[in-house]
């Protein structure tokens, strides 16, 4: 009868947990020296189809949030996350005139991000434009928190889960495609290993001044252990910038 | 005979087009440069590669019925994205005669987009910023941008 008892406890304490998504830890996944998850490496983000090809190849592709994931938009909102465009690239696209891309649209660019993680803190470098940021862990924001382009992240472990929480940024394009977030954006990305080399990236979009409620996507991020960070110069030769294209020294006249 | 390099090589590139078949890489907006309903595909003589960000650029000597021949210039995927594809710049040599599909620039200038390299051995590869849309596309019909 005890034992019975005692089979019952375990069994409900299992359901609990999986109940409240505390799953059990991911095997083999790489685990700092405190065993918390350790994320160090070269990765193919959400913007990368993930299928590993000969010499640690990888496919890029431009990605974008999905429509159907999207929150029900306030009233009159639609219109300023889907801008109309004008043929001003400042309000079509403003990366075509090389101004940076942002948070969380530099999460989905379509190149590599590198993270580099102590105990204290996680830091990732993009690929592209060589974009970065430095994310403490176990801190609070700042009070008072300038509006920027990548904005004010802090990160928390919900078990083998990082949570990073990112506040304090402009209005500008939420992802590719021309839509564009409020000056009110608050994200949550969530990171946790599937297997060693694959993690998947949550990331909840909080919007107040465009959507009636939060709303989440979930992508998969792939460790290429071969991969090294490349250089990225947007303006290095960019021959057709705003539209207007300039020749090559091989087509002027001979 | 074919070398184990260029063995290689082919394998790479056949292997990446079938993976990359509705792929779409540019870095930014690429309606603002290219004409999505202008589609153009020109042979030629490749005469110069800019292995260089944020597109590589290549060009060919296009020869028209008459024998005069134009330079076009052709913009593709950036080098990092074509690196990690398998596609690097030993992949094109100058002097080889190259087809290249894409659409016409929207200045009207002798460029293009270049989407589509065929090698005069029948070989090709997706080498730039197509406008197959995303499953993912939050809105169909919008400009590939990135």
């Amino acid at each position: 009868m005890t034992r019975r008892f005692i089979l019952l406890f375990i069994l409900l304490i299992a359901a609990a947990r999986l109940v409240a998504g505390q799953s059990a830890p991911v095997p083999n996944i790489p685990r700092m020296p405190d065993r918390k998850p350790r994320f160090d490496g070269v990765w193919a983000g959400p913007a990368f189809i993930h299928v590993v090809g000969p010499n640690d190849t990888d496919t890029p592709r431009v990605t974008s949030f999905d429509r159907s994931k999207m929150a029900p938009f306030l009233p009159g909102a639609e219109a300023k996350f889907f801008r109309k465009p004008t043929g001003d690239l400042r309000n079509d696209d403003p990366t075509a005139l090389c101004l940076p891309d942002g948070h969380p649209r530099e999460a989905l660019a379509p190149y590599s991000q590198q993270i580099v993680q102590t105990p204290d803190m996680v830091v990732i470098l993009y690929e592209f434009m060589h974009f970065f940021r430095v994310i403490p862990i176990g801190k609070p924001h700042p009070a008072d928190v300038e509006l920027t382009f990548m904005g004010d992240a802090v990160a928390n472990w919900d078990g083998d889960t990082l949570v990073i929480d990112t506040i304090g940024l402009r209005e500008w394009t939420l992802s590719a495609s021309n839509l564009w977030h409020s000056d009110a954006l608050h994200t949550i990305e969530r990171l946790k290993h599937i297997d060693p080399t694959t993690v998947s990236y949550e990331i909840t979009i909080d919007d107040p001044k465009i959507f009636t409620r939060p709303w989440s996507q979930t992508f998969q991020m792939k460790l290429h252990p071969t991969w090294s960070l490349l250089e990225q110069v947007c303006e290095e030769n960019n021959r057709c910038q705003g539209g207007n294209c300039t020749p090559s020294d091989s087509q002027k006249p001979k | 005979m074919i070398s184990m390099t260029r063995l290689r090589r082919l394998f790479i590139l056949t292997w990446t087009l079938q993976l990359a078949a509705v792929a779409a890489v540019a870095h930014h907006a690429y309606t603002a440069e290219f004409d999505a309903t202008r589609p153009i595909k020109l042979s030629g003589v490749l005469t110069k590669v800019e292995w260089s960000n944020p597109h590589i650029w290549l060009y060919l000597d296009v020869k028209d019925d008459k024998g005069n021949v134009t330079n076009w210039g052709f913009s593709a995927s950036p080098p990092g994205m074509l690196q990690r594809r398998g596609i690097t710049k030993n992949s094109l040599k100058v002097g080889e005669v190259l087809t290249i599909s894409g659409h016409r620039a929207k200045d009207g200038s002798n460029n293009a987009s270049g989407n589509v390299v065929t090698f005069a051995d029948g070989r090709d590869a997706l080498i730039g910023q197509d406008q197959a849309l995303n499953p993912t596309e939050a809105r169909p019909g919008a400009g590939k941008k990135q």
